[in-house]
Parts: structure tokens; C-alpha cells; sequence
């Protein structure tokens, strides 16, 4: 599988 | 340093969410969820594939180790990207040692 940087959005 | 007391996330580091922080699917979004004080999470799908193997058990290079045999990228880029991504994390206050 591709690997994408992982992202944390916040609320 | 700058900062006495900070935890440093490095590869022997073994994490866990902080007592008052709850980690789960949420039926309502048909999403994974972190729910903090005052703060909601919204993890991309790579973030919940880390995030669920921050049970205090692993370390961040039992983590890395387990991404790194399913995705097609240097361990190196993986073991950056998870640390800088845990890192952030431990300084909010969402995980802890």
C-alpha cells in the first residue's frame, strides 16, 4: 500500500 | 532545555492515550474519533492504523515495524513521519507514557 503522510484534523 | 519534563518520543518509547482521552469508532461519523477535553480528533485512515496500535504495549518501533511491512515506503520515511506524528501528540497532552 502507498504510504501518504498522516494527518490529525482538530475541532 | 527548554523543556524539563518533556517526553521525547523516540523509537524505545511505549505510549498510551492520557487517562481522560478516549480513542474509538464513532457511529454517529462512521469514523474513528479522539475525544479530548474541549478537543475532537479527526484521523485520516493512516493516523487510525497508528493510533490503534497505541495500546502501552508497543513501542514506536514495534509500530513502525508493523507499517513498514505493509506499505511500500523506507522504514526511515515511516519511523519519521509516526514519531513526528506521536510527538505532537505527547506535547498536547492527548498521549502519555
Amino acid at each position: 500500500m502507498k504510504w501518504t503522510k498522516p494527518r490529525i484534523r482538530e475541532i | 532545555m527548554a523543556h524539563p519534563g518533556r517526553l521525547v518520543v523516540a523509537g524505545a518509547t511505549v505510549l498510551r492515550f492520557s487517562p481522560h482521552v478516549k480513542f474509538r469508532f464513532d457511529e454517529t461519523r462512521q469514523r474513528w474519533v479522539v475525544l479530548a477535553p474541549e478537543r475532537l480528533l479527526l484521523p485520516d485512515e493512516l493516523s487510525v492504523e497508528i493510533l490503534q496500535q497505541v495500546d502501552g504495549k508497543h513501542s514506536v518501533d514495534g509500530i513502525v515495524d508493523a507499517l513498514a511491512m505493509k506499505f511500500d515506503a523506507p522504514r526511515s520515511e515511516i519511523f519519521a513521519d509516526v514519531a513526528t506524528l506521536l510527538q505532537d501528540l505527547a506535547d498536547k497532552g492527548t498521549l502519555t507514557q
